[in-house]
């Protein structure tokens, strides 16, 4: 008896084997590299089934189209008319937010930005520490003078570890006045009188109603703000790239 | 007097023979250290090739952990494509995620083997301490939801928390991994002690 169930034992797991093998084999199909990172990805599940669609996202739509986000003040890259709006809610302190920063943003806007596809707009979510809301306030103050992708570039720099003291107020006025053309008085009097407090607490207010907690987190969405699809995390340009082509109709 | 000064012998026979009684301690575990060479091979020999299911649960182990571990290090996505990828930043990180889920492969699979054979049955408490500390580290250590879950639920120490928790990530990596370097120590010498031939 024992004669007979190790032959029917053996290619059952095979079997089991074998199947598991192709399941990676097509899950994890595609080894791309992009700038000298390698990305191992696959779309078994199918894109729409992967995105997780926001619940709220018809009450939401408004308050995610283009225009509406440009005239509150958000910072944002790209042509006003670009389809596909790639709204980015991160902490200036944040090192995975750097990661992001560093990583996959410069092909975005290779890809998409620079050829007016995709306007990129910039949300404040200063949740990872003492001094993340003073630089996302010094960040906006910068933003009052045209100058916030400069101030948010070198902050990402310049970024050392969490509230140890590189971005304290000293700190932030002294990068302030590293931005040429940015004039410190005024820079000096929108930070200390903490200016826009208001704007980035409805930054922060808003993003929670997206259900977003950590950073950074992206909304890819029409331009009139509507299909929103999340993605969450600093995730490499595939992910994006999928999400956005969708977004896109599939044309690249 | 002549008692002050007797006590005083006994005192310093007593020394001395707690010295005698030390050393042999110090070169057994000088020994122990040293025939690691003999014995690591030895018991994954003894684990490993009894029984390929003890393969299969360090693998499972090892899978479960690398997946978890790379999740939480945001170096791993589920959504929305399954995507995969090592930036500069994450490289130092990465190895020692898998050289704890390695470590946590074999410690699980040599704690079954234990188990099976009823020579003890408890799980080293090291794996719970290193494991946990991995998890934890790497869990904080991403701008993630637990880490604002923390902060959100005790306020400013939670900040402070995971403040410590990100800024030594690695240094809390080293530990947890000398920890579970340790509870491999102690789970290759319950698995051997039995073949030692007592005294």
């Amino acid at each position: 008896m024992k004669n007979i169930r190790m032959p029917i034992i053996a290619s059952i797991s095979a079997v089991i084997f074998l199947a598991t093998a192709l399941a990676l084999l097509i899950s994890l199909s595609v080894l791309q590299q992009y700038d000298g990172i390698f990305y191992v990805y696959g779309q078994t599940q199918g894109i729409a089934r992967g995105q997780q669609q926001i619940t709220n996202a018809t009450s939401s739509s408004n308050l995610l189209s283009l225009l509406s986000l440009i005239s509150q003040g958000s910072s944002y890259q790209g042509s006003k008319s670009a389809p596909v709006t790639v709204i980015d809610f991160s902490d200036l302190q944040c090192h995975l937010c750097a990661r992001y920063v560093k990583n996959t943003e410069p092909m975005i806007n290779k890809t998409y930005i620079q050829t007016g596809k995709v306007a990129l707009v910039f949300k404040h979510l200063p949740n990872r520490g003492f001094d993340s809301m003073p630089a996302a306030l010094a960040a906006q103050c910068a933003q009052d003078q045209g100058k916030f992708w400069q101030f948010h570039n070198l902050l990402y720099e310049k970024q050392g570890p969490i509230d140890s003291g590189w971005a304290n107020k000293d700190n932030l006025k002294r990068f302030a006045s590293q931005i040429s053309g940015l004039e410190m008085h005024k820079f000096d009097s929108c930070f200390d009188g903490q200016k826009y407090k208001s704007f980035v607490e409805s930054d922060i207010a808003l993003a929670h109603s997206l259900g977003f907690t950590e950073t950074p987190s992206f909304i890819v969405a029409k331009s009139d703000g509507s299909s929103p699809q999340k993605i969450e995390g600093p995730q490499p340009f595939p992910a994006f790239k999928a999400v956005i082509d969708k977004e896109l109709g599939g044309v690249t | 007097m002549r008692k002050i000064l007797a006590n005083r012998k006994e005192q310093k026979r007593r020394e001395r023979e707690r010295n005698v009684e030390m050393k042999p301690i110090n070169n057994n575990t000088l020994t122990a250290l040293t025939s690691l060479k003999t014995t690591i091979p030895l018991v994954f020999g003894m684990v490993f090739s009894s029984d390929r299911l003890y393969v299969a649960i360090a693998a499972a182990v090892f899978a479960t952990f690398w997946i978890v571990l790379n999740v939480f290090d945001q170096l791993l996505f589920f959504s929305p494509v399954v995507t995969f990828y090592l930036p500069d930043d994450a490289i130092t990180g990465f190895i020692l995620t898998n050289i704890t889920s390695v470590l946590m492969g074999i410690l699980v699979a040599m704690n079954m083997y234990i188990f099976r054979d009823s020579i003890r049955l408890k799980f080293d408490k090291s794996i719970f301490s290193g494991s946990l500390l991995a998890i934890a580290s790497s869990a904080c250590a991403s701008c993630s939801s637990i880490g604002f879950l923390v902060t959100s639920t005790f306020g400013g120490f939670g900040i402070v928390t995971i403040d410590l928790l990100t800024n030594y990530q690695t240094p809390l990596r080293v530990i947890s991994i000398v920890i579970l370097l340790w509870a491999l120590y102690h789970v290759q010498n319950k698995i051997i002690k039995p073949c030692v031939m007592p005294n």
